[in-house]
């Protein structure tokens, strides 16, 4: 031991600790399925860590938050990066738990005398949902928004509570600056202190039990119930034989713990860095037509929803959610068979497959008739509500029987239509304004077009500037990428007002 | 690891399982290491900005109209405010300095800031030089020079231009509390 080793462990006796902490035997043969836990751990660190640094750089204001989301994408040094593996870190974090669970289902470790740990397993898993929900609401986007518009409604449809339940969940009865704070504090203090201590209390008691032993080990001539008399004796003896193997926690453990880490933080960085988070347009509280979707691990239960008829829509909503808390809490005290294989609890695999059957057959019936925001072709992307306004108007007033533009369903042409110019890539010559004045009264720019004046009474102002808006986002194929080069020109009268 | 405790515990199957502990141990080491590789990377980057994000050109501020104006041999305080990036948000920023001129041609302009730490300094009318009221600083008004007190180093002198009779500034400030005269 070095110098300083033995004077810091004269004073605090590390070895003792080390000795029941690190050099503990531990069953034999364990599987790699054993390492999900710690791989669970370990996002979390990673989310800790990427967290605090988004945190130093994120504003909780509906005013700035998107705009601090963006200043991390495109300004800081590996902003983008970090945003990027802390948003597949939290699907990381989902899949993980939830595998991890399993593990601990189908190899019976939940039974006797890991009740209380399963327990808290149940509850770290809700938490790390929460973390899901909560996180969503940041960026302020589209998609964030009004994901948690929805969220927040699923629970106002609980019986009773309902109402006082959203109200608190937003922080008043409107969706908006109190509940991304709201949001925001839950999701960077209340949960982050939750989840450390109960997975404080989840390793001590892992520590304190040991890592379960194989269900092979615990089978052979078992009483039949964990509740026998004789079941704590039989346990103690076999999980003593099954630690003989001469297996220690250190290095045997966690050595594979790490390899498995390595491996799924590699994979986040990897993501962070090719794939990215999504940020949609700012949010936006006046657009009604924007089409919702939660994060892809609350879908399945999403699509449910829409195959239940409307008047048990809120039973099923609030009741699944409650039943499923209730079976996974009631879970271990339940099952008292001594039997602990998956192979042998022919019940149990029944339950978990059709569970795991349906939830992805939900999974993809959802992914498959997701309604999309339409992404409108000639544009190449998602139109804000005012200029969908505008291409509605657009096709309302048939511009499409004169003008032509390219990616849009063609309009049969009139008889008697003039030609008028291609509108394809009339966004990159002209401004808004200047597309809008002209629209207004086309012949004061062109003595002799043709095009008739939209002006009042035809349209009104706003409408035009709706169209205006429109026109000004055709830019051509998006895939190259042009830049405007605006060559505005106005009329005498409208010198004065001439825009850049 | 002591010799004493390695005794004590189980070993599995003796000379083996000593070569791959230690190889176990080893690749724990590296797969740790790795981890905290991948993720401390951009996490350092993103939370040590670079010092200066944009080669910053001149900040040419117009600070007088017409120097027949202009008091002579009396210092005048310039406050102007300026829209600034400030990250996410544009922000104004209040920025003052001190003009001054013997001859009506010539003119000298000092950052606003004490070179102490960052106080607004004033003209004292009785001395005839400028006093920053935080620690006692004095400087002198014709060169900037301190007098008295703690400032490390003279006021920061200002580059200045008169273009058709206006006074023209080119504003910068400077770290503070050092001797070295350093663009902030």
């Amino acid at each position: 031991m070095s110098l300083v080793g033995r004077w810091v462990d004269e004073r605090i006796n590390l070895t003792k600790i080390r000795r029941s902490l690190l050099d503990r035997s531990v069953s034999r043969d364990l599987t790699w399925w054993h390492t999900l836990g710690s791989a669970t751990l370990a996002v979390f660190t990673v989310q800790v860590v990427t967290g605090v640094v988004l945190a130093m750089y994120y504003s909780p204001s509906p005013d700035h938050a998107f705009e601090s989301i963006r200043y991390i994408d495109r300004v800081v040094d590996s902003g983008a990066t970090l945003r990027g593996i802390h948003h597949w870190g939290a699907s990381a974090m989902v899949v993980l738990a939830v595998a991890h669970m399993i593990r601990v289902f189908t190899m019976g470790a939940y039974k006797y005398p890991r009740e209380i740990n399963w327990l808290l397993g149940v509850a770290l898993l809700f938490i790390v949902l929460g973390f899901g929900f909560t996180g969503y609401l940041l960026p302020w986007d589209q998609k964030a928004y009004w994901a948690t518009a929805v969220g927040t409604n699923i629970a106002g449809t609980t019986p009773i509570i309902g109402g006082k339940l959203v109200t608190f969940l937003r922080g008043g009865s409107q969706q908006g600056a109190a509940t991304l704070t709201r949001f925001y504090s839950m999701h960077v203090l209340l949960l982050p202190i939750l989840f450390g201590t109960i997975v404080g209390l989840h390793l001590f008691l892992v520590i304190r039990q040991g890592v379960a032993p194989r269900a092979v080990e615990l089978e052979p001539d078992a009483p039949k119930l964990t509740s026998d008399s004789g079941y704590p004796a039989y346990y103690r003896r076999r999980e003593h034989e099954s630690k003989t193997g001469g297996h220690r926690f250190w290095p045997d453990i966690i050595a594979k713990d790490v390899v498995t880490a390595t491996l799924v933080i590699a994979i986040l960085v990897a993501l962070g860095i090719f794939v990215g988070a999504p940020l949609e347009a700012p949010a936006d509280p006046t657009d009604a037509s924007y089409v919702p979707t939660p994060e892809w691990y609350f879908l399945p239960f999403f699509q449910l929803l829409k195959l239940v008829p409307g008047s048990w829509e809120s039973a099923i909503a609030v009741g699944l959610p409650m039943a499923l808390v209730l079976v996974l809490l009631l879970l271990p005290f339940f099952d008292k068979r001594s039997v602990r294989s998956i192979t042998k609890r022919p019940g149990a695999a029944f339950a978990l497959g059709g569970i795991a059957i349906s939830t992805a057959i939900l999974l993809g019936a959802s992914m498959r008739d997701q309604p999309k925001n339409a992404v409108a072709p000639e544009v190449g992307r998602i139109l804000t509500s005012t200029e969908r306004a505008g291409r509605t108007q657009f096709e309302r007033q048939q511009c499409g029987g004169c003008h032509k533009v390219a990616g849009m369903a063609a309009v049969p042409k009139k008889e008697d239509a003039p030609d008028a110019p291609d509108l394809t890539e009339v966004g990159l010559r002209h401004t808004t304004a200047w597309l809008h004045s002209y629209i207004e009264d086309p012949v004061r720019f062109h003595p002799d077009s043709k095009m008739p004046a939209y002006g009042p009474p035809t349209l009104s102002h706003q409408e035009i500037e709706e169209l205006a808006r429109y026109l000004a986002s055709l830019r051509g194929p998006p895939a190259l990428n042009k830049q405007p080069e605006f060559r505005d020109t106005f009329p005498e009268p409208l010198k004065a007002k001439e825009t850049k | 690891m002591s010799s004493t405790l390695a005794e004590r515990v189980p070993d599995s199957d003796g000379e083996g399982s000593v070569g791959r502990r230690s190889f176990l141990k080893r690749l724990s080491a590296l797969g740790a290491l790795i981890s905290a590789g991948l993720v401390s990377f951009p996490v350092l980057r993103a939370i040590f900005p670079p010092a200066a994000r944009r080669p910053k050109a001149g900040n040419w501020v117009k600070v007088a109209d017409d120097t027949a104006l202009l008091d002579i041999g009396v210092p005048i305080r310039v406050n102007f405010v300026q829209s600034i990036d400030d990250a996410w948000i544009e922000s104004r920023n209040l920025n003052g300095l001190w003009l001054y001129t013997e001859d009506g041609e010539k003119f000298k302009a000092y950052n606003g800031h004490c070179t102490h730490l960052g106080c607004s300094y004033f003209y004292d009318r009785n001395k005839k030089n400028f006093f920053c009221p935080c620690h006692r600083g004095q400087f002198d008004v014709k060169t900037g020079e301190v007098l008295d007190g703690p400032p490390p180093r003279p006021l920061d002198e200002l580059q200045v231009e008169v273009r058709d009779a206006s006074v023209f500034v080119n504003y910068k400030d400077f770290r503070l509390g050092v001797p070295e005269r350093i663009e902030a």
